[in-house]
């Protein structure tokens, strides 16, 4: 929370910079008086601002628009902001420079009014936060030209990490619950930049479950009949705002053998047309070879399938026969009379703005001629509805083919990238299970604290996990336990890639090919080389890097609980800190010898005596969060059990509310 | 040893002059009759490229120290000296023809590395040379007229890789005409005049694919064994389509000569693909010649930058980026929003209703419309958030109508709502504001401008592809949408039919820089079911009818001509071995678990199939770490045929 806090004073000062070289270039004569004023005129920005820390846990967003609507209105306003600056700093100057520095805001006002306006949308955020940035242009600048360049440069690193920060206030959040193999839920909150690997491992970390990669995250629609794997690589909370507030829809925590089975299994989806006993005895030298050849080329290659499936009229519980093919671009199927060549082909659906779920039992809902269907929706559509294409097909075998076909086409090589992630974090997660898992479990138990708990956990578990360990993984044979520290999937898996390493070992055969005659060449011939070529057999390049980023990237939401204003995770401690990392962070701009003047008063006006008591109402709720759980997430949402869909600054006004709701529960529970 | 007379010409004399008589023995190595022949001929001159050509039996006398009856060589042979190097017309994937200095004495193979060293191309085995189709010469006019590119002074070199200047190899930094020429070679071509699409040769069936692949050169022989004469003209093409370690930043040449070949190949249908995938590629082929027109420079200059001047650069690239995202900052502070009165119109909810006009307001992802303007400051009639839609053009310049058709994603399905625009201006930023809306980017967006410029030229496109009268001063914005599609287009849609169609697909690489819109063009081709294989009319063994062969880069396919339809598919991998009988001409190859084929080659000589085949396998054999030194050796025991041995 201070944090937020003085990213946000830095950012004033960033504004302030801005503004003021426009001003400067106008306005050349006294740089002291112009940095005066504007400092002056800052002043009144951060006197709101710490009013600002006593409401933004409620009504942040409001706030936001009132003071952009307020700033821009009228000059009269400015004027009294003048007045009010006044009184606290020495050199009090002309007023014009200001307005010219303000000159953009103005503009923007049309924004703030119409914001609340928009509320119900959850998209509103986006406007509120926008206006959160223009505020303050306080913080005074360096005068010396050889400090500059210095300067500039904090100021560059500032602004970015405030602009990180904006940003991340911005973050949707969901308390979302998931349903287990047996039939338990777990309540975890998921913001809108995980994705769903993230979760994947934050569940990993709560099951103790073998991390296969099979595990999945589900969605199933009742009212649809659908269901759906989501990818690794997709994120979590996009698709979960597509659910209706009433919808039944629910979130699964499932293993599911097809989501990977291509890359298990090249053979069944590239050579199906192939006798099924010789691809069942597959060699995996050969499997591999598959995949290099249709995953690690320039361009990916979707399996060449074709065949008849039926399609269910609009609206009507008739299914007709149709020749399908599935190329890269889309479904065609061949008209009637027509042949098969591609320039006939007409074109059934593309991808973009498809995805494709399984359906079930239609033989009951649309009376198809069987049970094995799938479809393609957008994923916003969440009823029934002309626009989703119902598609049959004779056999189980088929529309596992298909399904997964269209998910190669759509995804390409996403779908790579995630296996293998998915492979190596199985390696790694295999190890873990295997020896027993100690103190670690505990935390786990009490699931919805996530915001609570996970933080300190994740905090308290990285350093003490050494890296070296995990290093063993080869396929998802556990390797013997070694020795690591029990407590997590976090773990940067760090070495190769489990992938079969097939390569080294051949590559002494291609070499002394040239040796036979041309005539007679040895077994296996090309497989040797290519595989080379795609895998890199140094593997431990990369993961290195994934090692380093790993750790981070599963932290879930710790670090980011910064834009939770209201419920800083460890805030008892943090609640003195504030105003020291304040003044911390707004004097460096006025320890510069040019603006003397302005800095005390910002610093007594604004720093130190308003902020410490806002922060206080927060954190009696936050602390608590431990307890709160399940109770409280029941509670909270109040149509839709399973999730809800604000959260912070979500919508001004249903955001809030459910803050303060959730607050209030929390208290309530304690 | 007695001595006697060797008859030889030398073809620097002329034709008329009759050949040198010599007076030799048989013990004399080639190197002594060179020199007798120089100091004959009493020309002072470099003689360091000529050699020995043995004419009857159509062999170079390369080896000096072999005396003449080692060679086998009679009173009888006719030989003649002359330079090894000489000039060839060279054919072009983008259609331009250059004349270069080529070895006419070392094997194909090798003649083409030289060739692609020159031209700045890697991986010059995926190359080789392909006899031209005769051109129906109806005019002679127009052949003549063709430009030819001169590069016959370049030195030769014998570096494995040319030195760069300039990101180009350093002949060509030496004169302006020079620089013209890589331009020419590194640089995309404009769209060819749709007249030019229509004259070419199309192939109509998987036949007359075949054909082409009998004209390839044998890589094992060199050119003067194959009959290419001085100045013939031969192309030079990608014949294995296994592009290895493709990298923009090397490959500028070789990526622009890869995305003409498949370019040429989509527009002549030797490789065939859906309508939509059509559009799609000329949606690709306008962008990409609209990017390098406007940036010529901006494949070569990103290979040019050496480590220093590239460092900076993408600092201040970086340095910029920085401030471009605090002038976002203000920029969002000043939301830019676009007010205008617009007609809408529901076709499911109301259909008997017509267009009613509103003042619609554009913000962030969102339109929102009140029924006047100084209504605009309450609450919307409604509002709709485009995020996710589907937005698809319905303009008729002409007609002056300019609809914007959205398909809205909801909870009960997709919503269709219909705004129409008053002018191409109007059109032009709601248009692109949608767009931006639909992949959730607001009008903030930094490419909210080019996106309306985008559209803005597409209705030029339309303009001027209607009314094709006047317009003499066609400004470069024009191109006719025929040009980027194949002649079947050409019948069945008119340009103006053909431009939103176009311009639809194009609405999704619209933002791609230069290299990775050519780069989307080569993945959608590849991605192509057709693609890398290279047909052959065959007759299995035991067949009395005709088949087709199919070599891709990881199997062999069967085609029956009758059903049209591959009925057989053979890998690599399984292969165990193949033999050509070069006696009765038929390919043997046997996969494992016991499975045998043979086949004799109609359409092409058998050597050419065994060489595809070899050739596949070698290219798989290639690895990153010996990328740089090419395995010359192998590639010959793969493709040689007994000749080799």
């Amino acid at each position: 929370m201070d944090d937020i806090d003085a990213m946000f004073s830095d950012l004033l000062g960033e504004m302030d910079l801005l503004t003021q070289s426009l001003g400067q270039e106008t306005v050349p004569p006294a740089s002291l008086s112009s940095t005066n004023k504007e400092t002056n005129y800052s002043m009144s920005y951060t006197d709101l601002n710490d009013s600002l820390y006593e409401l933004e846990d409620t009504d942040l967003d409001a706030l936001m628009a009132d003071l952009v609507a307020d700033l821009n209105a009228t000059e009269l306003k400015l004027a009294a902001d003048m007045q009010g600056l006044k009184q606290p700093s020495p050199p009090p100057p002309d007023l014009p420079p200001p307005p010219q520095g303000l000159s953009p805001r103005p503009t923007s006002s049309p924004v703030s009014p119409a914001s609340p306006a928009i509320s119900t949308s959850s998209n509103v955020s986006t406007p509120t936060s926008s206006t959160t940035s223009p505020l303050p242009p306080p913080p005074p600048q360096t005068t010396k030209p050889t400090r500059e360049e210095i300067e500039a440069q904090m100021k560059a690193d500032k602004i970015k990490l405030a602009l990180e920060k904006l940003k991340e206030a911005k973050v949707k959040k969901l308390v979302v619950k998931v349903l287990m193999n047996d039939g338990s839920a777990k309540t975890l909150m998921v913001d809108e930049r995980q994705s769903v690997r993230e979760v994947l491992d934050n569940l990993f970390e709560k099951t103790h479950c073998d991390c296969n990669v099979d595990w999945s995250l589900c969605e199933t629609n009742p009212e649809l009949q659908l269901e759906r794997t989501f990818e690794d690589h997709e994120n979590l909370v996009e698709p979960l705002l597509a659910w209706t507030r009433d919808s039944e829809n629910k979130l699964l925590f499932q293993e599911r053998g097809e989501k990977y089975e291509v890359f298990k299994n090249p053979q069944n989806f590239y050579l199906w047309k192939k006798d099924k006993k010789s691809l069942k005895d597959m060699k995996d030298q050969d499997k591999e070879l598959l995949i290099q050849e249709n995953f690690c080329g320039t361009s990916i290659i979707v399996p060449d399938l074709e065949g008849v499936m039926h399609l269910k009229d609009d609206g009507k519980k008739s299914w007709k026969p149709k020749l399908f093919q599935l190329r890269a671009s889309g479904i065609y199927y061949v008209p009637k009379g027509k042949t098969k060549s591609s320039r006939d082909l007409v074109c059934f659906v593309q991808f973009d703005n498809v995805n494709v779920y399984y359906g079930k039992d239609f033989k009951g809902k649309y009376k198809a001629p069987t049970d094995c269907c799938f479809f393609l929706k957008h994923p916003q559509i969440q009823k029934e509805s002309q626009y989703i294409k119902y598609l049959c097909c004779d056999d189980e075998n088929a529309m596992n083919l298909w399904v997964t076909g269209i998910r190669i086409a759509k995804y390409g090589k996403s779908l790579y990238g995630n296996y293998k992630t998915a492979d190596r974090k199985a390696a790694v997660g295999s190890a873990w299970t295997n020896c027993s898992t100690p103190s670690s479990s505990n935390p786990s138990t009490p699931s919805p604290t996530i915001r609570a708990k996970s933080p300190s956990q994740a905090n308290g578990h990285v350093p003490t996990r050494p890296p070296g360990p995990v290093t063993k993984d080869f396929g998802n044979v556990p390797p013997p336990p070694p020795p690591p520290p029990p407590m997590a999937n976090f773990l940067p898996p760090p070495p190769p890639e489990p992938v079969r390493p097939s390569p080294p070992p051949l590559a002494p055969k291609s070499s002394s090919k040239p040796a036979l005659p041309q005539r007679h060449l040895p077994t296996n011939f090309p497989p040797p080389p290519p595989t080379m070529g795609g895998l890199p057999p140094p593997p431990l390049g990369p993961p290195m890097d994934d090692a380093s980023e790993a750790p981070p990237d599963f932290l879930p939401p710790p670090p980011r609980s910064t834009g939770f204003g209201s419920l800083p995770p460890p805030p008892m401690n943090s609640l003195p800190p504030p105003p020291p990392p304040m003044s911390m962070d707004l004097p460096p701009p006025p320890p510069d010898p040019g603006c003397l003047p302005p800095p005390p008063p910002m610093f007594t006006g604004a720093g130190a005596p308003p902020p410490p008591p806002p922060p206080p109402p927060p954190p009696p709720a936050a602390p608590r969060a431990p307890v709160r759980p399940s109770g409280s997430v029941r509670k909270v949402p109040p149509a839709p059990p399973k999730r809800t869909t604000p959260s912070l600054q979500g919508g001004a006004g249903g955001g809030g509310d459910f803050m303060s709701e959730l607050m209030l529960a929390m208290n309530k529970k304690r | 040893m007695s001595a006697w007379d060797l008859l030889v010409t030398v073809e620097d004399l002329g034709s008329d002059t009759p050949p040198v008589t010599l007076s030799v023995a048989s013990d004399l190595h080639v190197g002594g009759v060179i020199l007798k022949l120089v100091e004959k001929t009493q020309i002072k001159r470099d003689w360091s490229d000529h050699a020995l050509w043995w004419e009857q039996k159509q062999r170079w006398l390369l080896r000096t120290a072999w005396t003449l009856e080692k060679y086998g060589i009679h009173a009888d042979a006719r030989l003649v000296f002359m330079p090894q190097h000489k000039p060839l017309r060279l054919g072009l994937p983008n259609g331009n023809t250059l004349r270069l200095r080529a070895c006419f004495s070392s094997s194909v193979f090798q003649t083409v590395m030289g060739v692609c060293r020159m031209l700045n191309i890697r991986h010059p085995e995926e190359h080789s040379f392909l006899r031209p189709v005769e051109e129906k010469k109806k005019k002679k006019d127009k052949d003549s007229a063709e430009e030819i590119y001169d590069l016959t002074e370049v030195p030769l070199s014998s570096a494995s890789r040319p030195c760069l200047y300039n990101g180009m190899p350093a002949h060509f930094a030496d004169s302006p005409q020079m620089e013209a020429i890589y331009k020419m070679l590194s640089v995309t071509q404009p769209p060819p005049a749709p007249e030019v699409i229509t004259k070419q040769f199309r192939p109509a069936s998987v036949v007359d694919k075949a054909h082409i692949n009998g004209r390839w050169l044998d890589s094992s022989r060199c050119l003067m064994q194959q009959g290419i004469q001085e100045n013939d003209r031969v192309w030079l093409r990608f014949k294995y389509f296994a592009s290895y370690d493709i990298d923009p930043k090397y490959d500028v040449v070789r990526l622009t000569q890869l995305y003409e070949q498949a370019r040429w190949a989509i527009l002549l249908e030797d490789i065939d693909c859906t309508e939509e995938e059509m559009m799609l590629f000329g949606a690709l082929q306008y962008h990409i010649s609209k990017v390098s027109e406007s940036e010529p420079q901006a494949l070569s200059s990103s290979a040019a930058m050496d480590d220093l001047e590239s460092a900076l650069q993408s600092l201040e690239v970086k340095m910029e980026g920085e401030s471009s995202s605090a002038s976002e900052m203000l920029e969002n502070m000043t939301a830019p929003e676009l007010n205008d009165y617009l007609k809408i119109f529901r076709p499911k909810r109301l259909t008997l209703k017509g267009y009613k006009q509103y003042w619609f307001k554009f913000q962030d992802t969102s339109i929102s419309y009140f029924k006047s303007k100084e209504e605009s400051i309450g609450e919307p009639i409604q509002q709709i958030n485009l995020k996710g839609c589907e937005v698809a053009p319905d303009v008729n310049v002409t007609a002056q109508k300019f609809l914007i058709r959205l398909l809205i994603p909801a909870p009960e399905g997709m919503n269709e709502v219909y705004l129409r625009c008053e002018n191409e201006q109007q059109y032009a930023q709601w248009m692109a504001g949608c767009r931006l809306a639909s992949k959730g980017k607001s009008l903030a967006d930094s490419s909210f401008q080019s996106e309306i410029q985008s559209i803005r030229s597409f209705l030029a496109m339309q303009k001027t592809s209607s009314g094709s009268h006047g317009n003499a001063n066609a400004n470069d914005e024009s191109i006719n949408p025929h040009s980027l599609v194949s002649p079947r287009y050409h019948k069945k849609y008119k340009a103006k039919q053909l431009t939103p169609r176009i311009l639809d697909a194009y609405q999704n690489v619209a933002q791609l820089s230069l290299t990775d819109a050519v780069m989307r063009f080569l993945q959608i081709w590849q991605a192509l079911p057709d693609f890398g294989l290279s047909y052959v009319v065959v007759r299995f063994k035991g067949s009395r009818k005709d088949e087709v062969l199919g070599i891709a880069p990881n199997r062999l396919i069967r085609i029956d001509l009758a059903v049209g339809d591959v009925v057989k598919t053979w890998r690599y991998n399984n292969m165990k071995q193949w033999n050509v009988n070069w006696d009765i001409r038929q390919v043997a190859i046997e996969f494992e678990g016991n499975i045998n084929i043979a086949f004799a080659c109609v359409t092409a000589d058998c050597k050419i199939v065994h060489e595809f085949i070899g050739g596949y396998i070698f290219m798989s054999t290639r690895s990153r770490s010996k990328s740089d030194t090419l395995n010359e050796e192998l590639f010959h025991k793969l493709t040689g045929g007994h000749e080799a041995l």
